[in-house]
Parts: structure tokens; sequence; C-alpha cells
């Protein structure tokens, strides 16, 4: 039986709320902070994915772009793949969780823009419905020197029918493929660009969401009708 | 109060949120209390407003999305989601779905978001 209004409801949860756990992306910057809120002219949000393998540089992009100190937050996952929708609790269903990081840009006084970092693994697929409903694209991260550890993920993205583009990471050691080589490697179609970035350094990373935003812009300009 | 409980509880058993059409990026807010009076029971059997829900509230005095709201409170998106849908369907919290496409010609939102970025870069 609950009947308090909701400011004493808010009073109630105050102690509770102090005590939170703040989950940042960063484990070493897990210090409770008070939470980044967006201004209250916003009235709505847009996404993007930002996808690929293992150890590629997904949390490090979204840390680079994010104006807030990126987030972490958790879904549970049955390992049978049955969804996110079981949370049944029932003892003979293994659940896995997977840890999503992701990050915020107030593009103006209206419209935000939230990156999710999205774990390409095969595995993990059964979130990708929920995560890519109405994403504007993704970002799909290469790593030159296992390159084969993309095709899941790309194969996964040309099924979905999102649209996206390659960016290639650049580690000390990577070998510089030219693109003709890479595109036949990831077997791309001509209309996905591939593009290059340092992940860790922020105008690398913006120049890279502005080819990649002038990439779906050009192409949605050709499918409009006429 | 108790400990970390499991998501089934915190939910009553629900999996899926009254209304299925919250996403990760929906922006949440909790409702001014001016005018609005008591919450209802939730639920038939008088389960009410558990914690979780009351620790939404809390954290929405501003605007959060849905992801930033399940990361800030250590709680599984999925939970998450069931809550904010209680309390939507309660009037307790406003939603500001995402912008579609769809509303406006694709070119204008993906030139205001380039707009948008080029003055941030
Ligand atoms: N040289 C170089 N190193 C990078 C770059 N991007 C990421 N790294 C490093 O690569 C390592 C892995 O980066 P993460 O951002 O954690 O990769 P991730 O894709 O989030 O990894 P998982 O979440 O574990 O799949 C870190 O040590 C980064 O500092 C880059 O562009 N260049
Ligand atoms: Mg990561």
């Amino acid at each position: 039986m609950v009947s308090a209004n909701f400011a004493e409801a808010a009073r109630f949860a105050d102690a509770d709320f102090a005590e939170a756990n703040f989950a940042t992306a960063d484990p070493a910057a897990a210090v409770p902070t008070r939470p980044e809120y967006l201004p209250s002219t916003v009235q709505g949000a847009v996404k993007i994915l930002i996808t690929g393998p293992f150890g590629v540089g997904k949390t490090t992009l979204v840390g680079s772009l994010s104006e807030i100190a990126p987030l972490r937050t958790e879904e549970t996952m049955t390992a049978a793949g049955a969804g996110v929708d079981d949370l049944t609790g029932r003892p003979d269903k293994t659940t896995t969780t997977v840890a999503l990081d992701f990050g915020r840009i107030t593009l103006n006084p209206r419209l935000a823009l939230y990156l999710f970092g999205t774990p390409g693994q095969q595995r993990f697929w059964p979130l990708w419905d929920d995560l890519s409903r109405g994403a504007l694209g993704a970002i799909a991260l290469v790593d030159a020197r296992r390159i084969e550890e993309s095709f899941d993920v790309l194969g996964r993205l040309e099924e979905q029918r999102i649209p996206f583009a390659i960016a290639v990471n650049s580690f000390p050691d990577s070998p510089s493929y030219p693109e003709e080589e890479l595109r036949v490697a990831l077997d791309l179609l001509p209309e996905v660009p591939i593009l290059r970035c340092d992940a860790r350094d922020r105008r690398a990373a913006y120049d890279l969401l502005i080819d990649f935003v002038s990439h779906l812009h050009s192409t949605s300009v050709l499918e409009l009708p006429q | 109060m108790s400990g970390p409980v499991r998501p089934y509880v915190i939910t009553g058993g629900r999996s899926r949120p009254s209304r299925n059409v919250l996403a990760l990026e929906s922006l949440v807010s909790t409702a001014p209390a001016a005018g609005l009076g008591d919450l209802p029971d939730l639920d038939a059997d008088g389960t009410g407003l558990n914690r979780e829900h009351l620790r939404i509230l809390e954290l929405c005095g501003e605007l959060l999305s849905v992801a930033e709201i399940a990361a800030y409170l250590s709680l599984p998106l999925g939970v998450v989601k069931v809550l904010i849908g209680d309390l939507w369907d309660l009037g307790a919290v406003h939603v500001r779905p995402p912008v579609q496409q769809a509303e406006r010609l694709p070119s204008t939102l993906l030139e205001e978001v380039l707009l948008g970025l080029r003055q941030l870069r």
C-alpha cells in the first residue's frame, strides 16, 4: 500500500540514493558523483552504436567522444540466447551479464546523441535488436592486426541492415594495408566507407564521427524519393 | 534496508514493461509533485511501489536516459525498463521518446546532428 505523494516518495528514497553505487565505465573512476543531467530543453535523443571485437577500442572511442564520464550498464542475457526478457530467475537457466559502455553528446539545446559501445561477439547478438532499434547507424572498429575477428560483427550489421562504416584503429604495430586490400579482406560492399582513427584522440574521434554522419547524410539524400 | 535482491524480485516476476516502447535513449524525468495527489497502488494485490521505483523518482528530478538511470542505480537495463514502465503508467514520470528519423526527413535530422558535432569539434 503506497499513499505517499511524489515529494514524500523522493524523501523516502533519498537515503538509498546517497548510497547508490555509481557505475562508471572506468573502474578506476568508480567515485560516486552526482548525476550529470541533460538540459531540460532537450526534447529527445538519437543514438549511434560503436561496435567491434574484444579489445578493439570501443570504450576508448566512447570516452573520447562523450561529454560525461562514460557510464557502464549491464543487461542480463540467458545463455540459451532467449534474450533479455527472461528475468524469471529459474535456476535451470544460466544467465550471463553483458556490459555496455555508453556516453553522451548534447548536440544542441533540443537534441542529444548517445553512443553505445556494443560488444560484437556472436553470443551477444540477442541484445542487438534492442540496441539497434532506431539507431542512426553503427561504427565498426577494426584492428588491422586481426581483421578476421571483425567478420562476425560485419555480417551481423549487414543482416540487420544497419548503416555502418569501418573505422580502422591505428595500433603501433598495425600493418598499413591499402584501402582496396582491406575492402577485399573484409568483403565490403563499395558503399561502405573505410575510415581511420585513433580512438584515444578526441579530435580524431570527432573527425571520425563527423565523417560517418556525413556519409549517412549523403546516403539518405540519395534515397529520398524524387 | 535489505541487501541486494534478485531482478525478478524487484520486478515482481514481470519481465516486460507494461508499455513496451522504452528505448535505451528514451529520456525520463519525474513528474512534478504538485497536483498529482497520492500514488495509486501499483498492483491489484497491493504490492505497491518498491524502493527501486522510489530511487528512480528521486534520481530523475531532471532529465536522464533509461541507460543512465540503469547505470546510476546499478540495475540491469531490463529491470529498469519494467520499473520506469510502471511509473509511466502511473503518470509519475514523463518520458520523451527517441527522435525518429521518420518524423522528419532523414536528411534534416542528420544535418542537425552534423551541425552540432561540427560546432563541438
Ligand atoms: N594505439 C592505440 N591504442 C588504442 C586505441 N584505441 C584503444 N586503444 C587501446 O586498446 C586497449 C583496448 O581498448 P578498449 O577501449 O578497452 O577496447 P574495447 O573494445 O572497449 O574492449 P572490450 O570492451 O574488452 O571488448 C586499451 O589499452 C586502449 O588504450 C587506438 O586507437 N590506438
Ligand atoms: Mg570496452
